[in-house]
């Protein structure tokens, strides 16, 4: 997982909601990439591996500091042969991630993300000439597919202003999910590519959190307030780290 | 019944019908198994073919959820899966569903 705190969201404090469940649900060795800064923030979370890196700074969303930039480097700095990554604010209420980890693919990711409010669509294809997929979660298995992949990713990274012209990406900052979806798309030939058939419940931005628990979540979005339990849920609004 | 009590009843039964379609992505993100190494749906079409080509085979070939062609060496163990996990998908959905009445209570 990548960790990076901003002036405007304590990253650290959904990293602290999101590792007790893996290590609950997932039962899996966890490494987080962060700076030395964020670190400093943290609780102590049990046995955790830390891996420190400057975060590439520039990227934003919604006029505010996003340092999303560096998951082309997951292949570098995974210390595993096989290696489930995930956002920080995606929280496993179950182990349905970890059997991804015993299949023979090179690289899986999903193509779906499922509102839970039903509000909007998450139908990311009519923003772009290009299927999105979701980076959200994505599993790799080292050798020379995945190589090629994120070795892709980071030329997709350093011509993206190009890339997102050429796909009509309407988003015009970095988004991981395109540069993934260019870089798998261009690396199989513009052919079509092995996914993970996971729909990602999601929760969108404007979806407030007002409860969540080692089991579920609960949320008010508008005048209605729902809630999921045993259902892995990727969280959008940032304020959940006040929750 | 008043015009508020009406749009009260409306907004219970939109909640329900969201409650509904999450407790069924939820069902169907369960449904999803690795069988070695590879995906597979454990719904019902999967069952059915798998206990249609155990009657007449031994060992048979089927697609992943990718279209990758799969060699079934022992059916049994396959199956038993594929029912098993059906099983905790659909009634983990029918607990579920069971609350939906309850809600506005």
């Amino acid at each position: 997982m990548f960790c990076f705190n901003t002036a405007e969201v304590d990253y650290h404090r959904i990293l602290e909601r999101c590792v007790p469940l893996i290590k609950k649900n997932l039962k899996l060795e966890i490494t987080v990439v962060t700076n030395f800064e964020t670190y400093k923030q943290l609780k102590p979370l049990g046995f955790v591996n830390y891996k420190f890196i400057e975060p590439e700074l520039g990227n934003t969303k919604n006029g505010y500091e996003w340092r999303n930039v560096d998951r082309h480097m997951a292949y570098d700095l995974s210390p595993y042969d096989v290696t489930l990554v995930m956002d920080i604010d995606y929280f496993p209420f179950t182990d349905n991630l970890r059997q991804f980890l015993d299949t023979d693919y090179a690289f899986l990711v999903s193509k779906d993300a499922h509102d839970l409010t039903d509000v909007g669509s998450f139908d990311m294809r009519k923003w772009s000439m290009i299927d999105m997929v979701w980076a959200t979660v994505f599993v790799f298995r080292k050798g020379p597919e995945a190589r090629r992949v994120f070795d892709m990713v980071k030329y997709v990274k350093q011509y993206y202003h190009h890339f997102n012209e050429m796909y009509r990406i309407r988003a015009k900052n970095y988004r991981n999910d395109y540069a993934f979806a260019i870089a798998l798309q261009q690396a199989n030939g513009f052919a079509t590519y092995d996914t993970m058939p996971l729909s990602i419940a999601t929760l969108p931005p404007g979806c407030k959190v007002i409860e969540m628990t080692d089991t579920g979540i609960a949320w008010q979005y508008s005048d209605q307030i729902n809630y999921t339990e045993h259902q892995d849920v990727h969280v959008l609004n940032k304020e959940l780290a006040d929750v | 019944m008043d015009i508020g009590e009406l749009k009260k009843q409306s907004d219970l039964s939109y909640n329900i019908a969201v409650a509904k379609r999450n407790a069924l992505e939820k069902a169907h993100s369960r449904l999803i198994v690795v069988y070695r190494e590879h995906i597979f749906r454990a719904d019902a079409e999967t069952i059915c073919l798998v206990r249609t080509l155990k009657e007449t085979m031994e060992k048979f070939f089927v697609l992943d959820t990718n279209d990758n062609p799969v060699e079934i060496i022992d059916p049994t163990e396959f199956l038993d899966l594929l029912i098993a996990r059906n099983q905790e998908a659909i009634s983990s959905y029918h607990r579920m569903s069971k609350t939906f009445g309850k809600r506005g209570d």
